[in-house]
């Protein structure tokens, strides 16, 4: 624990120096400086923010998406997109049928729940950029996508490195961005109809097949022989 | 090869061209996930040394192999590759099937990528369970494909006859 503290003491001043009292809530003291220049840019098209583990969500309207991302990379100095994924808040459809002994899934909730810094509906867009330069230094952001238009502005103009993580949202969620250059297939072979990381993306194999591990049970090591075991005792008894 | 495909061929020369064949078994590695490594182990390990059993696992191109070890996640992408690689391959030619992933699509049965098993796309003669295997089932699934070769009959395959497949263990 004296090392530690020592360590602190020789870090530069830029090193964040404590993590907040309750990190899943409060800000760290670079996150709230991020959040205090998105405020001043982006003015209202910030919907929601909150804290995640010391760094800033911030959900910001869906025609800001584009914006939030130039003033993120200009004026934050955030020049790393780290990624840019999909969410389905849907619950996952129940897989098996209550009492059946089908534990191959966890237990999945029943009403539709949202993340940090919430969301409108079911689908999300996430993306999280930083800085390479300064350390600690990093934005997550939201922006919620209504289910009859899964539109956004691409930001391959403003991270290049958005291309791919944009496809990938595009054929595992079916979002589609304006301004992409090319979207097409990165992952899945090109004739694959749907889009599997859709919570209600039907998983075939178990509609025509129950779960392996109800119907094809083998013993654990050591059943088969405690089975054994009682048999020959038993058989041993029944010969005495 | 006339004599052979006729099968009319002696059987010493039968036994020397099945001995031969059993030890130079020239193997293409489809490493595609985890069992690649235990497969690795087995192959350039000192303890295993795969190539102690006349298993040369570096041919140059499919064309030169007589074995092909599909190890790991079969995907419905790779899937075509795989195909189109096994059918370069001269006959006679064998497929030895690693782990639970290559078997039936292991813990990914359910997903919406996966191959539910490669002999969907090619024929399997050797089936090693396990998740991954360990390199001794390999081996084990190696010298039981070499005890199949040298009991075969060349004319076999031209004949058209296939054998049930290995499942070792």
């Amino acid at each position: 624990m004296a090392d530690a503290v020592e360590t602190t003491a020789e870090t530069p001043a830029e090193i964040p120096a404590e993590v907040p009292a309750d990190p899943k809530t409060e800000l760290r003291e670079q996150a709230a400086d991020a959040l205090a220049r998105l405020q001043a840019e982006l003015g209202d098209a910030i919907v929601e923010h909150a804290a995640a583990y010391g760094d800033v969500v911030v959900r910001v309207r869906r025609d800001a998406w584009r914006r939030a991302a130039q003033v993120c990379k200009d004026t934050l100095g955030c020049d790393y997109l780290s990624f840019i994924a999909g969410i389905d808040w849907m619950p996952t459809p129940a897989v098996a049928e209550e009492g059946s002994g089908d534990t191959s899934t966890p237990a999945q909730p029943k009403e539709q729940t949202y993340g940090v810094a919430g969301s409108d509906g079911r689908y999300q867009l996430f993306a999280v950029v930083m800085s390479t330069r300064r350390k600690s230094w990093r934005v997550i952001l939201k922006t919620d996508l209504p289910d009859d238009d899964l539109h956004a502005d691409s930001w391959v103009s403003i991270y290049a490195g958005a291309d791919w993580h944009e496809r990938e949202a595009w054929e595992m969620y079916g979002f589609v961005f304006d301004g992409h250059p090319s979207l097409r297939h990165l992952y899945l072979p090109s004739e694959f109809e749907g889009h599997p990381l859709r919570k209600d993306y039907p998983l075939l194999a178990r509609e025509v097949k129950p779960w392996p591990g109800l119907v094809d049970v083998e013993p654990m090591p050591g059943e088969a022989a405690d089975a054994d075991d009682a048999a020959a005792a038993v058989d041993g008894g029944e010969s005495a | 090869m006339g004599l052979v495909s006729s099968g009319k061929a002696p059987k010493p020369l039968q036994h020397l061209l099945n001995y031969s064949r059993k030890y130079s078994l020239w193997m293409l590695q489809w490493g595609l996930a985890c069992c690649a490594i235990e497969m690795g182990a087995a192959l350039a390990g000192p303890r295993y040394d795969v190539m102690r059993l006349g298993v040369i696992p570096f041919p140059a191109s499919p064309r030169q192999a007589d074995l092909i070890v599909i190890s790991g996640t079969v995907t419905d992408k790779m899937a075509p590759a795989i195909k189109r690689l096994y059918e370069q391959m001269p006959d006679p030619k064998y497929v030895i099937s690693m782990g639970s992933c290559a078997n039936c699509g292991g813990p990914y049965w359910d997903s919406y990528s996966v191959t539910k098993g490669v002999d969907q796309i090619i024929p399997v003669d050797v089936y090693v369970p396990g998740c991954p295997p360990r390199p001794e089932a390999f081996i084990q699934g190696i010298v039981l494909l070499q005890q199949r070769i040298m009991s075969e009959d060349p004319a076999e395959r031209w004949r058209g006859v296939t054998r049930e497949p290995i499942v070792v263990g």
